[in-house]
């Protein structure tokens, strides 16, 4: 009976998964939404302009559905952004919103996962030195360096990297620079580091914290005991168990990615999807920064939501104990 | 005994930025405008030289400390308020209460931090108040977690119940027998979360969308250094020094205080 009930178990959960999903992308959606209420000038303002008469204005919010009664303008509202569609910038040439995001969100997404993979890798093994070297010096260096990477904030370890590698040794250039060759490689490379910094430093902590509680277990004594090479037993026996936590810690992690964007972007002058939002908060362009949040936020829901979905396919506990 | 030391040690800095932003604004220039010729040295005259425009980066540095601990207190106490508030609703308050606010305290926790304050500048505008709010929404799920699960393990202790069940109403039992037990660990926590949102503080104003120049701040102090970065690495150098100081020495004191009140954590 075990096949066919654990696959339905998983289906079962993936299912709530992506109905919770589904409602967290909602809640988001109304909070932009409101937002949106609450922000000072609207869609026909922009369009008319802020010298035309009272009628004017009027007219262009009729026409464009403006002074429909609020829950009939959400769901136009999720209909719309469902399709990509989050209105016109109030400013410069009107460009859509949904072209801003298109040619930002790539560069965004670029230097975030490449941070993340750097982070979760880094992470993962110095975690496991540590706690492999438990209270030794291999131990006390991982814990140096992760708590450095902790509280250094990345507005104070950007200039220092900068500094250290564009000043002091040339080695990269200080902004980007499409003119350079291999302009992708060079100017991502600090940007990447300070990005993963943080994410980099938790992962490592929960990692050890999690290996060093699976070594003190019973299964893991046994293996000993049956004499298991001692590596073999760290990474495919301890590690595969004490891997869970840090999954889920990697989709959280993405938020801290998104401020580490932020950051970098507008310090290195990268155009990512920060770059652009920061520059529409100081012009007040406000579809452009409700959508952000809301692309962003999107973003966010659908990684925790693979992670989730990924979690039972790895630990079959975790399959059984669902529902 | 080597604890009490580093204990004494970061409650020492704190003290001397908590000085530095009380006294240090118009100690002895003022902070908004030039008073010397741009990037003079740091001597006698400015102990920590000037900046781009002449200004006393001293007195900037002191009027940013203020700004930092005028958002973190006011964030730090916003947030306990309503934190301790719906904590403490999340055990006592009925089912239809409770339920959705803790989702919503998950929800809120879980959801970066980062996209909720762009969303609260994006329609209030920048500045210091735009800061303090967005701040302030984005911190108080913590608190609210930490009086949740300390006010959950409290309710089932012996004093508690006996107090119960000699029929003392909710709001007295609250107040009499829960609260009192959540100050210590409410404090320790407070100096790690308001070290927290100095640090968003300055991330915000550096940012360019939190304090508004001319008022400095240590962000966004450190955004207008860095274009002399090159020549000039003093005049970022202060402000990141002061504000890893202040991170520092609030997450020490924090730490140290909540293994003082808190033994498990030992």
């Amino acid at each position: 009976m075990a096949k066919s009930s654990t696959l339905l178990n998983v289906l079962k959960a993936i299912g709530l998964r992506l109905v919770f999903g589904l409602v967290s992308l909602l809640f988001i959606a109304f909070v932009t939404f409101v937002a949106d209420e609450l922000a000072p000038g609207d869609a026909a303002l922009a369009r008319v302009g802020e010298k035309a008469t009272r009628e004017s204005y009027l007219a262009a919010r009729r026409e464009m559905g403006l002074d429909q009664p609020w829950p009939g303008r959400f769901v136009k509202y999720v209909a719309d952004s469902a399709r990509g569609d989050f209105g016109n910038s109030y400013f410069g040439a009107r460009e859509p919103v949904s072209g801003v995001i298109g040619r930002a969100l790539p560069m965004t997404l670029k230097i975030a996962s490449i941070a993340v993979v750097l982070a979760a890798g880094l992470g993962i093994c110095l975690g496991t030195l540590a706690a492999v070297y438990e209270n030794r010096f291999m131990d006390r260096a991982a814990l140096s360096l992760s708590t450095l990477g902790v509280t250094i904030p990345n507005f104070v370890l950007g200039p220092l990297l900068l500094f250290v590698f564009n000043s002091w040794l040339g080695y990269l250039p200080s902004s980007y620079d499409p003119r350079l060759p291999q302009p992708e490689f060079y100017y991502l490379v600090i940007p990447v580091l300070v990005m993963a910094a943080r994410p980099m430093a938790t992962l490592a902590r929960l990692t050890r914290a999690s290996m060093i509680d699976t070594l003190k277990q019973e299964f893991v004594r046994l293996a000993i005991a049956k004499g298991v090479p001692p590596w073999r037993l760290y990474i495919s026996h301890a590690l595969r168990n004490a891997i869970l936590p840090v999954v889920t810690a990697i989709g959280t992690s993405f938020g801290f990615l998104l401020t580490g964007s932020f950051i970098t972007e507008r310090f290195y002058g990268i155009p990512g999807i920060g770059y652009y939002t920061i520059d529409a908060i100081q012009k007040r362009d406000t579809p452009l920064i409700l959508a952000t949040v809301l692309v962003t936020g999107f973003l966010f829901v659908v990684v925790n939501l693979l992670v989730d979905v990924a979690l039972p396919v790895i630990d079959p506990r975790i399959r059984e104990s669902q529902i | 005994m080597r604890r009490n030391w580093v204990l004494w040690l970061a409650s020492g800095a704190f003290l001397l930025i908590v000085l530095l932003a009380i006294f240090g604004p118009n100690m002895r220039h003022g902070y908004l405008d030039p008073v010397g010729k741009p990037f003079t040295d740091p001597g006698a005259q400015f102990w920590l030289g000037t900046d781009e425009q002449g200004r006393d980066v001293f007195a900037r540095l002191a009027f940013g400390a203020r700004m930092s601990l005028l958002v973190g207190l006011t964030v730090q106490v916003i947030s306990l308020v309503v934190g301790v508030v719906v904590g403490v609703l999340g055990v006592f308050a009925p089912k239809w209460v409770s339920v959705p606010l803790m989702r919503l305290t998950d929800g809120m926790f879980a959801f970066p931090d980062i996209l909720l304050a762009i969303l609260i500048i994006g329609v209030f505008g920048m500045g210091l108040f735009p800061v303090i709010a967005a701040l302030a929404v984005t911190a108080w799920p913590s608190v609210a977690r930490l009086v949740k699960t300390q006010v959950a393990s409290l309710k089932d202790r012996e004093f508690f119940v006996a107090s119960q069940a000699l029929g003392a109403p909710k709001l007295y039992l609250v107040v009499k027998h829960v609260l009192p037990h959540l100050w210590g660990i409410l404090l320790a926590v407070s100096m790690v979360d308001v070290a927290g949102t100095i640090l968003a503080e300055s991330s915000l104003s550096f940012l360019g969308i939190g304090i508004q120049p001319p008022d400095p701040s240590w962000g966004n102090m450190i955004n207008q250094a860095r274009s002399n970065m090159n020549s000039h690495p003093l005049v970022l150098l202060w402000p990141c020094l002061t504000l890893s100081l202040a991170v520092f020495a609030l997450n020490f004191v924090g730490d140290e205080l909540r293994s003082i009140v808190d033994p498990r954590n030992r």
